[in-house]
C-alpha cells in the first residue's frame, strides 16, 4: 500500500461516498448532500453535464449522414456491444474492451457507463409496489421474506415521485397504488377501446395509461430544477435538453451540486471497498483512475453502493479482506446469488379495423399498462407469480411505394394514413432461484485489473410457462376486442435484454439468508449501504426504477439520521 | 474519399491514435469483407440517373436536386456488406447492358418512358439478384428522398417538438 501522508488522507476523506451517478446514486447523492454530508459520487464512466453534453438532441433526421445506421467499419469496433448502436447514441454505447465478461449462459448486459447512466436512457414507465408484491415471497415460499412492507416505503415514493415528476392516473387499484402525479398522457382510440372490452369482460384486469416520469405539467419544484414540460419529442434517449423527463443529468445531480457539499469524480472505477478490521466497518473506496490506471484510495464514515445491480454486485465480490474472504458481508455465503431479471420473452402484435375516421396528434412518449392479473389474491396458476403488459397502438402512414416517377413521388409525397395497429409486450416476475448468479473470475481480469464478472443465469419452467400465459391471454383479450391478425409469440430473449437487473445482496430478516437488512445495510457493515437493484429480494412485475428511487431515499435519510446518533 | 473517411474515424475510436489499440491487432480494414466500397465512376452515373428516374423533378423538387444520389453512394460504401456493393455493380452494368439491347443507347440517352420501362421490368425479374438489387435501390432512395429537409418540412409535417399528445382526433 502506498505510503500516503495525513495530509493527502484528509485531502481524499469524505462524510460519504455515493458509488454511481445514476437514477439511484444520484438520488443518493442529493439525500446526503441536502442533510449537509460532504458527499464523494464516484462515477467510471465520462461526465455527461445536462444539455451541453447530449451532442444529437437537437438534430434532425437529414442532419445524420446515415439516417441513424451506423456504418458497418464503426460497427465492428463495437464487436458484439448491441446497445445503442444508432447514430442519435453511439456515443453511449460502450467499447468491448471496457469491461469484458464472461458469460456462462447467454446474458445481455446493457451498461449506461457515463454520468446519468441508465437514468439518461430508460423507458421512464414508473410504477409503485404494493404489499401484494412485498408479501410475494412470504406467500408463495420462494427467496426470503422482504424485511419491509409498502407502509414503510410508500412516504418515500411520495417523496421521490414529487420531486422527479411522475404522470398518471389515480385508478384505485389495490395492487397498483396511485401516486403524487402530474397529469396523465391519453391513451388513443384503440387503447381505450381495449380498456372498454377489458371493463365488460373481465372482471381481474384492466387497461389503464402507463405512469411514466415525464412533466406533463411541471411544478414549482420542478422549473426550480430548471426543468420544463415535456415538449413530446420522443428523443429521450439521447438526453432532453428541457429535462422533460426524469434523469440524474437534470435533476438530482444539479440538486446535489447546488448544495456545495458534493464532489463528482468520473473515470473513477471502483475496485473495491476499504474494510477496516479494527474498526470492524468499511472505511473508504479503492478506485482505479480511468485515464491515468493509478489506484487511488478515498474515506469516508459512509458508503453508498449504488453502481448498477450487476456492478455492485461486482464490487462486493471484489472487496475481499481477511474478515471477508469472500466478499464483503458475505457470510451468508449468498453474494451474487438469486439475481433475477424481468422476463420479456413475450411480444404479441394485431391489426386493427376500424377507426378511420380518427387518428392520434403529437407524439406519445408512454404507452398503456395492463397490471399484473395473475395470482393476485391468491396462487391459482400452474407458475408462481405474474406478469404486468405494456400495450401501444399506433396508426401508420398508408404510403405506397408502388410504381415510378412522377406517381410515385406523389403517393410519397401525399402518403394517406394506414391502418391501426396494435403491440403488446410482457414484462414477468421472476422467481429468483440460488443458481442465477454472479461470480469472478478466478483468472481474467479487465484493463482496470478488475476481476472479470461471470454470469450464469438461465430462464427456468416457472418463465416458460408465464411466456405460454401471455401469449394465450393477449389472444384472448385482442380476439375480444376484435383485432385480426393476432400474432403472440416467444421472442426467446436472453436474460438481461429487459435492462431490469436485480438480486445478488438481497435484502432480508437473517442474516444468515441475505445481505442487507430492513435499512439497506449489510448486515454485519453497517456502514455500506446497497439500494439499487442488487438489494432486491423478489422483482415484482413493474418497471423498478421508482422502487430504487424511493428505497435509496429513505436509505439515505436513515444513515444520516444514524450518523447524526453516532450509530455508524 | 468514403474509405479514408471509414479508417479516420476507426483511428478516432481508437483514442485519436493512428495505430489500432490491442483487441483490434488482428484487424485491418482491408481484412474486413465485411466493409462496403465506393461504386466505380461509370455505375456512379448509370445509378444517378437511375434515382432521378426514379424520383424525377417536376413542379416539386425531385431526387437528384435533393442530393439523394450523394446520400445512396454513402450508404451503399459505409453500411452495405462488400457482397451487396458488388451485386449493386453488377446490376448497373445490366441496366445498361438492356439499355444497349433494347434501344441501341446508353440509359442516360434513353426517353423518360424507355427508362421507367426499363426498370419497371426489373421488378419483375426472375433473377432474384437483379430484383434486389432494384429494390436496394429504389429503397435508398425513397428514404433519401422522404427524410430529406425539403420533403420533411414541406409535404410530411415534420414537427421535432409537438409539444402534446392526443390521442382520439376526429379527421
Amino acid at each position: 500500500m502506498a505510503n500516503i501522508s495525513i495530509d493527502a488522507i484528509k485531502k481524499n476523506t469524505y462524510d460519504a461516498i455515493v458509488i454511481g451517478s445514476g437514477i439511484s446514486g444520484g438520488w443518493a447523492a442529493k439525500e446526503l448532500c441536502e442533510n449537509g454530508l460532504k458527499t464523494l459520487v464516484l462515477e467510471r464512466g465520462r461526465d455527461v453535464k445536462h444539455i451541453e453534453d447530449y451532442p444529437t438532441a437537437n438534430k434532425h433526421p437529414w442532419e445524420f449522414e446515415h439516417r441513424g445506421q451506423v456504418p458497418l467499419a464503426v460497427r465492428e469496433a463495437y464487436g458484439s456491444i448491441r446497445s445503442f448502436m444508432r447514430e442519435e447514441t453511439l456515443h453511449w454505447a460502450i467499447k468491448p474492451d471496457e469491461q469484458p465478461f464472461v458469460q456462462e449462459k447467454p446474458f445481455s448486459w446493457t451498461r449506461g457507463y457515463h454520468v446519468g447512466g441508465k437514468s439518461l436512457l430508460w423507458a421512464r414507465q414508473t410504477q409503485r409496489w404494493s404489499d401484494f408484491d412485498f408479501e410475494g415471497p412470504a406467500r408463495d415460499g420462494y427467496a426470503v421474506d422482504w424485511p419491509i412492507r409498502y407502509a414503510d416505503i410508500a412516504p418515500w415514493y411520495s417523496h421521490v415521485e414529487k420531486f422527479a415528476g411522475i404522470s398518471g392516473n389515480k385508478d384505485g387499484l389495490p395492487h397498483l397504488p396511485d401516486g403524487e402525479f402530474l397529469p396523465p398522457i391519453e391513451l388513443n382510440c384503440v387503447e381505450q377501446h381495449l380498456q372498454g372490452v377489458l371493463a365488460q369482460n373481465y372482471t381481474d384486469r384492466q387497461l389503464i395509461q402507463g405512469r411514466c416520469a415525464h412533466l406533463t405539467s411541471p411544478q414549482a419544484v420542478h422549473l426550480q430544477q430548471g426543468r420544463g414540460k415535456c415538449q413530446h419529442r420522443n428523443l429521450c434517449n439521447r438526453g432532453c435538453p428541457l429535462g422533460g423527463y426524469f434523469s440524474a443529468n437534470a435533476s438530482t445531480l444539479p440538486a446535489a451540486a447546488k448544495t456545495g457539499k458534493m464532489t463528482l469524480r468520473p473515470h473513477s472505477v471502483v475496485h473495491s471497498i476499504i474494510f477496516d478490521a479494527k474498526k470492524d466497518k468499511a472505511s473508504g473506496v479503492r478506485i482505479v483512475d480511468a485515464n491515468t490506471g493509478e489506484m487511488i484510495e478515498y474515506f469516508a464514515k459512509i458508503i453508498f453502493v449504488n453502481a448498477g445491480a450487476v456492478n455492485s454486485n461486482l464490487i462486493l465480490l471484489n472487496s475481499i479482506s481477511t474478515r471477508y474472504p469472500t466478499g464483503l458481508g458475505n457470510d451468508s455465503g449468498l453474494l451474487g446469488k438469486y439475481f433475477a431479471c424481468h422476463n420479456y420473452r413475450g411480444k404479441a402484435s394485431a391489426q386493427v379495423e376500424g377507426f378511420q375516421d380518427k387518428t392520434t396528434s403529437g407524439k406519445n412518449p408512454s404507452n398503456g399498462y395492463i397490471p399484473r392479473f395473475r395470482n393476485v389474491q391468491k396462487q391459482e396458476m400452474d407458475f408462481l407469480r405474474g406478469y404486468s403488459i405494456g400495450v401501444g397502438a399506433g396508426r401508420w402512414s398508408g404510403s405506397n411505394r408502388e410504381g415510378i416517377g412522377e406517381d410515385l413521388k406523389n403517393q410519397l409525397l401525399h402518403p394517406p394514413l394506414g391502418n391501426w395497429g396494435i403491440s403488446a409486450w410482457m414484462q414477468g416476475e421472476t422467481v429468483p432461484i440460488e443458481s442465477n448468479h454472479l461470480r469472478l473470475h478466478t483468472e481474467l481480469k479487465d484493463k482496470y485489473g478488475i476481476p472479470q464478472l461471470i454470469t450464469s443465469v438461465a430462464w427456468t419452467e416457472n418463465d416458460d410457462k408465464m411466456v405460454k400465459d401471455f401469449q394465450e391471454q393477449v389472444e384472448e383479450m385482442f380476439t375480444k376486442a376484435g383485432f385480426k391478425n393476432i400474432n403472440a409469440n416467444d421472442s426467446h430473449s436472453n436474460p438481461g435484454s429487459d435492462i431490469h437487473e436485480m438480486g445478488g445482496v438481497r435484502m432480508g430478516k437473517d442474516p444468515k439468508t441475505s445481505l442487507l437488512n430492513e435499512w439497506n445495510q449489510l448486515h454485519s457493515c453497517k456502514n455500506v449501504f446497497v439500494s439499487d437493484g442488487a438489494c432486491m429480494t423478489s422483482t415484482g412485475t413493474q418497471n423498478p426504477s421508482l422502487t430504487y428511487m424511493a428505497i435509496t431515499a429513505r436509505a439515505a435519510n436513515y444513515a444520516v439520521s444514524a450518523l447524526k446518533k453516532r450509530e455508524l | 474519399m468514403h474509405r479514408r473517411k471509414s479508417i479516420q474515424n476507426i483511428a478516432l475510436l481508437a483514442g485519436g491514435l493512428l495505430a489500432l489499440p490491442n483487441w483490434a491487432k488482428a484487424w485491418s480494414l482491408d481484412s474486413l469483407p465485411m466493409v462496403g466500397k465506393p461504386l466505380n465512376p461509370a455505375a456512379e452515373n448509370t445509378l444517378a440517373q437511375i434515382i432521378e428516374t426514379i424520383i424525377p423533378e417536376s413542379d416539386t423538387k425531385g431526387a437528384k436536386s435533393l442530393g439523394v444520389p450523394a446520400f445512396v453512394n454513402t450508404m451503399l460504401a459505409d453500411c452495405y456488406e462488400r457482397k451487396v456493393v458488388e451485386n449493386v455493380e453488377k446490376g448497373l452494368a445490366v441496366v445498361e447492358k438492356l439499355a444497349t439491347q433494347r434501344y441501341q443507347q446508353s440509359f442516360a440517352n434513353l426517353t423518360t418512358p424507355q427508362k421507367e420501362q426499363l426498370l419497371l421490368s426489373l421488378e419483375k425479374e426472375t433473377d432474384s439478384n437483379l430484383k434486389d438489387f432494384y429494390s436496394l435501390i429504389k429503397n435508398l432512395t425513397i428514404q433519401g428522398y422522404t427524410s430529406s429537409e425539403y420533403v420533411q418540412t414541406t409535404f410530411l409535417k415534420y414537427e421535432m417538438a409537438p409539444g402534446h399528445y392526443y390521442g382520439c382526433v376526429s379527421i
